[in-house]
């Protein structure tokens, strides 16, 4: 049997309810009203209509599917791109009173391209090389021709054994800055197990990075003066000219890294396909400047023999 | 890759600033070049050629300037009277290209800071001769280690020199200015409207970065007072077990 005060509670909190939450306007009680009476419907429309709404579904999803797979680029207009000689008349008043040897051209060239897709990359030997501290180490077999061929073209150290000793001994001070290996000698180089050292120095000779080769002088003569390049989220940057260089200079050896640029993205087409899009010139402590492939300067009294004076 | 428009905004303003602003000149044809030497650090009245940092009172007890130019060179967040060679140097060379103007720096502070401008006789027309003839390695350069100073001049130069030892930029580009009689240049008015165009950018770019923070602000409160709420809970929680 329920006591009083508990009656009183219910109902207390019966009251609360319903002034809490207050009723519904309509006149109507909810179930005097006919099923079939509908605020509002979304109209169905024509089968053309339909199509269409279907339509913009797929491409949505479409969209949606491609959106990160490839890297964020856009394609600059052309009233936002400089000559040459207007760029480097800026950078080079950019980069009054700095020691020339601490201010290189830079270079960054944006590449169009796949997330997923094999990166561009090579040796380019520029026609004004940008600095000439090639020191090039050979592996090769003991007293083999390759290895007077490596003597006689200037190699830092060469031979097999007595070279995995001399990295594996001193791994922190090696004396060259370039590792190619000639392709009898690949088996010892694997067996030596150097990954651990020359790998994260990036001196590991394989056959992606073109330093495992059957002609060591052939190549060593590529190597001498030559930069290597490579494609980092969709933009290959290089140091391309010393402060010094003349209009002329830069432009050939911009040039020349384009020509190569191209090449080797038709050598991938059947692969993949990319784009250069934009050519941005910059200096160590300049603004960049995306390029319109123009030599000379808009200004008439400004000459390229005004832009090779000494800084 | 920054998406283009505000890259290129950017860029403008950069460029702009570049070209307009103390020190935007173009030199008379007989100047041949500009030369200057001073020390490394700031110290000993070396303040004025090159860039300081913002410090207030200088060893000698002698106290900086007000910022008062800066709203002339408001993209520089440093005070702008101390750097001729950071502020009006790079303006000079861009609006004379072919004119060298090289920047000696050394170690000892003790010695002189100058700046030789080097002027060619008028009636001797200018021709590759002397130093210019030379190869552009073999030329003197900028340097951070003394290696190249002044030059003596050649035969039909002379040189005059400003001594920039304790002397602000400012009165160094005056003194600059009277020696060579260099013209200044202006805005062209389309500029004008560029620079406005920089300047209301920069200031909407104020005003949005001010409601930014406040409604980050009030989001990271609330956020700290849940979290305190919460630990409150939980602590009277773990009290009524």
């Amino acid at each position: 049997m329920a006591y009083t005060h508990q009656c009183i509670a219910s109902l207390a909190r019966l009251s609360l309810a319903s002034a809490t939450r207050p009723t519904t306007t309509s006149t109507i009680p909810r179930y005097l009203a006919p099923s079939v009476v509908q605020s509002r419907w979304k109209s169905a429309g024509t089968q053309a209509m339909q199509a269409k709404e279907r339509e913009k579904e797929k491409l949505k999803k479409k969209r949606k599917q491609n959106r990160f797979k490839d890297y964020k680029h856009a394609v600059p207009s052309k009233e936002e791109q400089y000559s040459l000689c207007d760029a480097m008349r800026y950078l080079r008043a950019a980069e009054v009173g700095r020691p020339p040897k601490s201010v290189t051209y830079e270079v960054s060239l944006k590449v169009r391209t796949l997330k997923n897709s094999p990166v561009l990359r090579n040796r380019i030997r520029l026609p004004y090389p940008v600095k000439n501290d090639t020191r090039i180490a050979v592996i090769c077999k003991e007293n083999s021709g390759a290895m007077a061929e490596a003597r006689a073209a200037g190699a830092v150290a060469f031979g097999e054994e007595s070279l995995f000793e001399m990295i594996r001994k001193n791994s922190s001070n090696l004396p060259f800055n370039r590792l190619i290996c000639h392709s009898d000698s690949e088996p010892a180089l694997k067996k030596a197990n150097l990954g651990r050292i020359l790998g994260p120095k990036g001196l590991m000779p394989s056959l992606k990075t073109n330093t495992i080769t059957r002609s060591v002088k052939a190549l060593m003569h590529e190597m001498v003066g030559a930069e290597n390049y490579r494609e980092r989220i969709g933009a290959i940057r290089m140091p391309i000219g010393n402060i010094q260089f003349t209009p002329k200079m830069l432009a050939e050896n911009v040039k020349a890294l384009i020509a190569a640029i191209k090449e080797n993205i038709t050598v991938l087409e059947d692969r993949v396909s990319k784009d250069l899009i934009e050519v941005v010139l910059t200096s160590t402590n300049g603004p960049g400047f995306p390029l319109n492939g123009g030599f000379s300067s808009t200004d008439e009294k400004v000459l390229p023999a005004h832009l090779s004076t000494a800084m | 890759m920054v998406n283009p428009g505000k890259r290129m905004h950017i860029l403008k303003a950069k460029l702009l600033d570049l070209r307009h602003g103390p020190g935007a000149a173009i030199l008379p044809p007989e100047i041949t070049r500009i030369h200057l030497d001073f020390a490394l650090r700031w110290n000993d009245g070396h303040y004025g050629p090159r860039y300081a940092g913002a410090l207030t009172l200088f060893p000698n007890g002698e106290e900086v300037c007000p910022i008062s130019t800066a709203d002339t060179v408001p993209s520089f967040p440093f005070p702008p009277h101390r750097k001729f060679w950071k502020i009006c140097l790079p303006r000079l060379k861009y609006w004379n290209p072919a004119i060298p103007m090289l920047v000696n720096r050394f170690a000892d502070q003790s010695l002189p800071a100058t700046m030789s401008i080097y002027f060619r006789k008028a009636e001797e027309e200018a021709e590759a001769t002397g130093r210019n003839a030379l190869p552009l390695a073999q030329q003197p350069h900028s340097s951070t280690e003394g290696e190249h100073p002044a030059p003596p001049p050649e035969k039909g130069e002379r040189v005059v020199t400003i001594d920039m030892k304790g002397v602000h930029s400012d009165a160094i580009l005056a003194e600059f200015m009277r020696k060579t009689g260099a013209t200044a240049i202006h805005p062209t008015p389309d500029e004008e409207v560029e620079m406005r165009q920089v300047e209301e950018l920069r200031e909407r770019g104020a005003v949005d970065r001010a409601i930014m923070k406040q409604w980050l602000d009030n989001k990271r409160n609330q956020e700290r007072m849940m979290a305190l709420a919460r630990q409150e809970a939980e602590a009277i929680k773990m009290a009524n077990q």
